[in-house]
């Protein structure tokens, strides 16, 4: 053999034995399941939103590097939200949202609107499989329905793997369709709330109203880029575009109309303090970038670190970091978990409205949409958290402690309502159980 | 230890055992390529069912490529190959990659490594009883053989018509090889836990072996050799083993030792070899064809592995 | 609108670097690891991306949403 000639022969033929191997999409281990379920205990201070979250989700794997997805989850609701009035001096009484009753808040407490109790039930199933060694594609169905609320929606995504698969571009979309029936029907939004007390208020009831219920439509496109750094290091690139038309306010949230001079809530002829229904636009559109970064250390050890950068057409920018750092022990590891929230108000947030933007002859407001929900404001979020897990044969479990404080800011009150905590913080506790087979 | 028999049917092989020992190693035993074939799966964190499943795919991906390139096969690549009266024959994509690697082989070994030399075998027999052909039968045999005479332009080959071509000598290794990687890849959609060592598998059909390592318990697999006068075991990480020869297929004529290896150019044995050359690289087919090649060089076979700078053995 | 058209220069920028970035596929064990999947925990991330869909006004990044609710 002409050794001189051709070189090593153990070298070209270790070669060319790789490329007879190769790399081909094989089925991996078809014909097995994967369970993951978890519950999630989620409670706000001051008698606020209580929820608890079981979710529960199976994986199946088939041939040729297919997978279906099921996931249910139940999110049970309780405990108070805030109904976007301001706090007064003087007690306040509202309407229910069904209209039938009343709650009645202390003076100089934060108006919690405590019929807040609902189930959700949530169903996901996603569909994955590879179209060749170049090309991969998934498809989801998700249903959600709770008493006032329903939601469908399809979504479908290509994945195109680059560079020996280091890099991978995905193009997802996902449509979906909700309904909203509002406990009472749909108010009419802007216009003012009926005072329970008044003596023709069922008419004026009826009268609010706008139909039972109303639709919603959203669409989402996403662009995606995962690309492989270095044995150590992934990341991954997403902008997503999001836009929604249809019912966009929420049905049990109001506004308070104060006195620009005296700051008290504006009254009517009888001395009822006068409230009206938010509105927020027909239609919204949003634009996010996303960007995340996972390392590992020579230890095991990893670090996760995102930034999210929102921005949309109602006004509202946001910005959100993330970092994670996993310490690996011996069959078990510990995250802790920081997240920074920030983001700025939507241009028709109001924390109040002025007598001047309050046409009492019409009977609403003369803005063209107005929401005080703090959801919307100029707001800093932070959650601290810690997460630990330990595995068993092959399955994990896990626990997660995480502590979050919201703090909203926005316009401050004169006269009178400078007294009052406009923007109490929001502080939450949340604890989330695990389990992985 | 438990032991069950995994739901395969074949219609030449029984069906294929898996058993775990009492130290968590499972091992698959199961007939392939005319070969005892045996895996075994160190991998701690991988269920029971995971394993069977990956037992299962791995027995019938080799079943797949035992039908699909036997040349016993009356319904597969190479019978349409073989049968092609000189017509081209539009080859898959993974055949495609064999007749590759062949057609490299022929050409590393100037000639000597030649898939087109398998009639040889209709003058030839190394089993009792021995059958040593005149020249004149060999001389009709030869104007078949040659791989230069080939046509191969993927996807297409084609052959001479009588010609025939027999991937033996590499399809063992390549299934060892297969699966392998099979295993690998099982394993990697399981993700494990991370700071737990990754899985560790043996596979060997009959003496051609393809391992990933290290074992969980950071050793190496411990290779013992049948017929090995020095009883020598090799200690093997990852990477492939793989044996060329024979040291009962050969035949004394006038006084030398034939070796069932056949010169396609002159039709005749190699002489003056080793009878059995084990070589050890990062993957078995590798290692089988340098075992050949080294066994193609008869009496040159020590200093060629010597030169290729490979672990070997030589018997 | 300006925004989507820095994202695709971005986005290209990135895409045109990449053939020199990655790995060999015998190099991807470390990558292979749960640990270091970019979503290690799915379950978890979609509690979290109801949690805070439903206390702030922005929502998505990662992927899509996992079902719409009344709670915005």
């Amino acid at each position: 053999m002409q050794l001189t000639k051709l070189g090593s022969i153990a070298q070209a033929l270790a070669g060319a034995s790789c490329a007879l191997l190769g790399m081909n999409a094989q089925a991996g281990a078809p014909g097995t399941w994967d369970l993951d379920a978890a519950v999630l205990f989620y409670s706000e201070d001051n008698g606020r939103v209580q929820a608890l979250e079981p979710v529960v989700a199976a994986t199946r794997y088939f041939a040729d590097d297919a997978q279906l997805n099921v996931k249910l989850a139940l999110d049970t609701l309780t405990g108070a939200s805030p109904n976007g009035a301001t706090p007064s001096a003087q007690p306040q009484t509202f309407t229910r949202a069904s209209g039938k009753g009343t709650y009645t808040i202390a003076p100089n407490e934060a108006p919690l609107d405590d019929t807040f109790k609902d189930t959700r039930a949530a169903v996901n199933i996603t569909w994955a499989a590879p179209i060749n060694s170049d090309w991969r594609y998934s498809s989801g169905l998700v249903v959600s329905a709770e008493h006032d609320y329903f939601s469908g929606g399809l979504n479908g995504s290509i994945t195109r793997y680059l560079n020996e698969k280091n890099t991978e571009l995905t193009f997802g979309l996902a449509a979906s369709s909700d309904t909203i029936t509002p406990e009472g029907g749909k108010p009419k939004g802007l216009y003012r709330v009926p005072d329970a007390s008044a003596a023709n208020f069922k008419t004026q009831f009826d009268a609010a109203r706008d139909g039972d219920d109303d639709t919603k439509s959203l669409t989402d496109v996403l662009l995606g880029v995962t690309q492989v750094i270095n044995r150590r290091t992934i990341m991954q690139f997403n902008y997503s575009l999001s836009t929604s038309s249809g019912y966009l306010t929420d049905p049990y949230k109001l506004l308070s109309v104060i006195n620009p001079v005296s700051g008290s809530n504006t009254i009517d002829g009888d001395g009822k303090a006068v409230y009206v229904y938010e509105q927020r636009p027909d239609s919204r559109t949003k634009h996010a970038l996303f960007w995340q970064t996972k390392y590992m250390l020579t230890s095991g050890d990893v670090m996760d670190g995102s930034y999210r950068f929102m921005t949309d057409d109602w006004g509202v920018t946001s910005h959100t970091l993330d970092f994670k750092y996993r310490w690996q022990l011996e069959h078990a590891y510990v995250e802790p978990h920081l997240r920074y929230y920030t983001q700025s108000a939507a241009d028709f947030y109001h924390r109040f409205l002025l007598e001047k933007d309050y046409s009492a002859e019409l009977g609403k407001t003369t803005l063209e949409n107005a929401s005080a929900d703090y959801r919307l404001g100029d707001l800093t979020g932070t959650t601290l958290g810690v997460k630990y897990a330990r595995q068993f044969n092959q399955q994990e479990f896990s626990v997660r402690a995480e502590y979050f404080v919201q703090s909203n800011s926005g316009e401050t009150g004169m006269g009178v309502l400078s007294q009052q905590d406009l923007y109490p913080d929001t502080q939450a506790l949340m604890l989330t159980l695990g389990y992985s087979y | 230890m438990h032991s069950s028999l995994l739901p395969l049917t074949h219609n030449q092989h029984p069906a294929p055992r898996l058993s775990q020992q009492a130290c968590g190693l499972w091992q698959l035993c199961f007939d392939a390529m005319a070969s005892p074939c045996e895996v075994l799966l160190d991998a701690p964190h991988l269920r029971a069912d995971t394993i069977s499943a990956l037992c299962q795919n791995l027995v019938r991906e080799t079943w797949r490529i035992e039908h699909q390139y036997s040349r016993y096969q009356p319904n597969n690549i190479i019978h349409a190959i073989n049968h092609a009266q000189g017509a081209p024959v539009e080859l898959d994509t993974e055949t495609q990659h064999l007749i590759q690697f062949a057609d490299t082989c022929f050409h590393l070994s100037d000639g000597l490594f030649d898939i087109t030399s398998g009639i040889l075998r209709r003058a030839w027999s190394f089993n009792v009883p021995h059958t040593i052909p005149t020249q004149q039968q060999i001389e009709q045999l030869l104007p078949l053989i040659g791989w230069q005479k080939c046509r191969w332009q993927p996807p297409y080959l084609q052959l001479p018509a009588g010609a025939e071509i027999d991937l033996g000598g590499l399809g063992k290794e390549y299934a060892a090889d297969k699966a392998l990687a099979l295993l690998q890849q099982g394993a990697q959609q399981n993700p494990q836990p991370a700071n737990t060592p990754s899985a560790a598998f043996l596979v060997n059909f009959g003496g051609d072996i393809a391992a990933s390592g290290p074992r969980p318990n950071q050793t190496a697999w411990q290779v013992g050799l049948a017929g090995n006068p020095t009883d020598k075991h090799i200690a093997l990480t990852s990477g492939g083993i793989a044996t060329s020869g024979d040291t009962h297929r050969f035949i004394y004529h006038e006084g030398t030792k034939l070796s069932h290896i056949l010169n396609p150019k002159t039709g005749w044995p190699i002489t003056g070899g080793p009878s059995t050359v084990t070589v050890i690289a990062s993957n078995c087919v590798q290692a089988g064809m340098l075992a050949t090649f080294a066994l193609l060089q008869g009496a040159g076979a020590e200093d060629f592995l010597r030169q290729q700078n490979c672990s070997y053995l030589v018997v | 609108m300006h925004k989507p058209i820095v994202a695709t220069l971005l986005a290209s920028t990135l895409l045109s670097g990449c053939s020199q970035l990655g790995v060999n596929a015998y190099e991807r064990s470390l990558l292979a690891k749960e640990s270091m999947l970019l979503t290690s925990d799915p379950i978890e991330a979609g509690l979290d991306e109801h949690i805070y869909f439903s206390k702030e006004a922005s929502s998505g990044g990662r992927g899509f949403g996992g079902g719409g609710c009344g709670c915005n």
